[in-house]
């Protein structure tokens, strides 16, 4: 536009550009620190179970490049076994979670009837159901399930807590410009519910990868990131092991900084922020 | 008449018992009228407004919108917040239509009537902002064109400029009789402002605290726009003011403190 404008947009640019580098200074330091602290205690221990970064370092780049001579595959064939088994549990929860939450939080009786079976299934840990989905539903759609449980019950509670709190200015607002209950669902209470949904997919997803590789670890046929694990402590290849840890924590983090990053730009983008 | 209230009575429940908002009230309010209703805050001013809107209803008493008895919400009266009610969600122009959505007109046609009152509320060239990316000046105006665009008999406002600062008040106050003059719309606005009401309105109604009563009733015949440094407004704000503060005093310190 103006001149004055444009040197305002470039002084925003400047300082968030600066704030951003300060930023990956601290986390750089952090985990180089992090890194030297793990090669100390690991040289000062010296035992098997626990392997210096450069070891574990190795056995990650070769997992990815060999196939396991346990497991006849390489990290990318359980990466995708995991991930398969992931997205159709967290598909299967959305689907399940959403019309849960908008029913409850928009109908008193759906509420009363609904709430007293999902307080009791709540406090439940997902892998509780492991043994039992493991024998009832395979080795497939065992773990499935068990991200479906671990994702729904956030999700929903999301869901219902956006729409009790839906600003009931809006609900007035509506009302006067001749909405009737219809409309004023589809028109107020699903839109306002969105951030809601995005926050409870966010804490989904984190939990749900939780679920997954625990629900692996105790059993998987067909390989995934947690039966490696398993494998790996079998055979006693330990900086295996921590090269499944590793792939553990970078997938997981990809997943919620992923949604993280959703979740802020369809708010901006919707007008919240 | 386009707006007649008589002896409306609300009542809400309370744990001891029940606090009556407002109790005896009668008004008739003329086609194109400006009427304001000055009270001082905490008495049944936004209750009385509620019930015009059909987002409350009396606890006995009658409302009559055009002679028919107000029983729900409708598109007839359009009303403005102070907390502006707009949806975050939707542009500037999907504001101003949402009315004429539910409405169910096509969408040439909700174009047509949404650019209209997109200018004459002066929000050229804001069309597709999102209120967050709007001034509350400008927010406020998306709020009046989206209450005129269902073309209501009757523009509710409550306490509709509360929320700005002093220059862009007085500046919407200005735009606002500018707007009433140009659509010929009756208004019923809410004010604690007395140089507001006296600024603004062909008719003031002076509220008692509750139970909100009417108090006194003011006409100003005075031509617009007023000048606020006139011995004629000072002298009006004074004797309203005046009244004002009798409420406010001979309120019991019980009651007060709530």
């Amino acid at each position: 536009m103006t001149k004055a404008s444009d040197s305002i947009n470039k002084l925003v640019k400047k300082s968030f550009g600066k704030k951003n580098i300060k930023t990956l200074a601290f986390i750089i330091i952090s985990l180089v620190g992090f890194v030297l602290i793990w090669w100390i205690a690991a040289t000062l221990y010296n035992i098997d179970y626990f392997p210096t970064p450069d070891k574990v370092y190795t056995a990650f780049i070769n997992s990815f490049t060999h196939n396991d001579p346990t497991l006849g595959n390489t990290m990318w064939g359980n990466i995708f076994a995991s991930l398969k088994r992931f997205a159709t549990g967290f598909l299967l929860a959305f689907v399940a979670a959403v019309p849960v939450g908008l029913l409850m939080g928009s109908s008193k009786i759906l509420d009363g009837l609904l709430k007293p079976i999902i307080e009791l299934f709540r406090p439940i840990p997902p892998i509780a159901w492991v043994p039992i989905f493991l024998i009832a539903l395979g080795f497939f759609w065992g773990p499935v399930f068990i991200i479906f449980i671990g994702v729904f019950f956030p999700l929903m509670s999301a869901v219902y807590f956006g729409v009790k709190s839906v600003d009931p200015v809006l609900l007035d607002a509506a009302r006067t410009q001749g909405a009737g209950r219809f409309s004023i669902f589809s028109k107020v209470v699903l839109p306002s519910t969105v951030p809601h949904i995005m926050t409870g997919i966010r804490i989904g997803l984190g939990i749900g990868w939780m679920c997954i590789v625990a629900a692996e670890m105790i059993g998987a046929i067909g390989g995934g990131v947690g039966y490696y694990l398993t494998v790996q402590q079998l055979v006693g290849n330990y900086p295996a092991l921590y090269a499944g840890i590793v792939v553990i924590a970078l997938l997981g983090l990809a997943t919620t900084s992923l949604s993280g990053y959703i979740e802020k730009w369809l708010a901006a983008r919707m007008g919240f922020r | 008449m386009i707006l007649s209230i008589k002896d409306l009575h609300k009542t809400f429940p309370k744990e001891d018992g029940e606090m009556v908002a407002i109790d005896e009230f009668n008004l008739d309010v003329e086609e194109g009228e400006f009427v304001c209703i000055l009270g001082p805050s905490g008495c049944g001013k936004t209750t009385l407004l509620r019930m015009i809107a059909g987002l409350e209803s009396p606890t006995s008493g009658e409302l009559l919108l055009n002679g028919t008895q107000i029983s729900k919400p409708g598109s007839d009266r359009g009303m403005v917040f102070q907390e502006f009610a707009l949806f975050p969600w939707r542009s500037v122009r999907k504001n101003i239509e949402f009315g004429l959505e539910i409405k169910k007109i096509a969408p040439d046609e909700r174009r047509v009537i949404s650019q209209k009152f997109i200018d004459l509320v002066g929000l050229n060239g804001f069309e597709n902002y999102h209120p967050n990316q709007l001034s509350g000046g400008m927010k406020q105006r998306v709020g009046i064109a989206r209450a005129l665009a269902n073309n209501p008999m009757i523009l509710l406002m409550d306490e509709p400029f509360g929320a700005l600062d002093a220059q862009t008040r007085n500046l919407m106050q200005k735009e606002l009789l500018r707007i009433w003059k140009e659509t010929g719309k009756t208004v019923i606005f809410i004010t604690h402002s007395v140089d507001e009401a006296v600024y603004l309105a062909d008719r003031i109604i002076v509220l008692t605290t509750r139970p909100s009563r009417i108090k006194e009733v003011f006409e100003i015949r005075s031509e617009r726009p007023r000048d606020r440094a006139s011995v004629e407004f000072a002298n009006l704000r004074k004797e309203i003011l005046l009244k004002l503060e009798q409420e406010v005093v001979s309120t019991p310190k019980a009651v007060n403190g709530a």
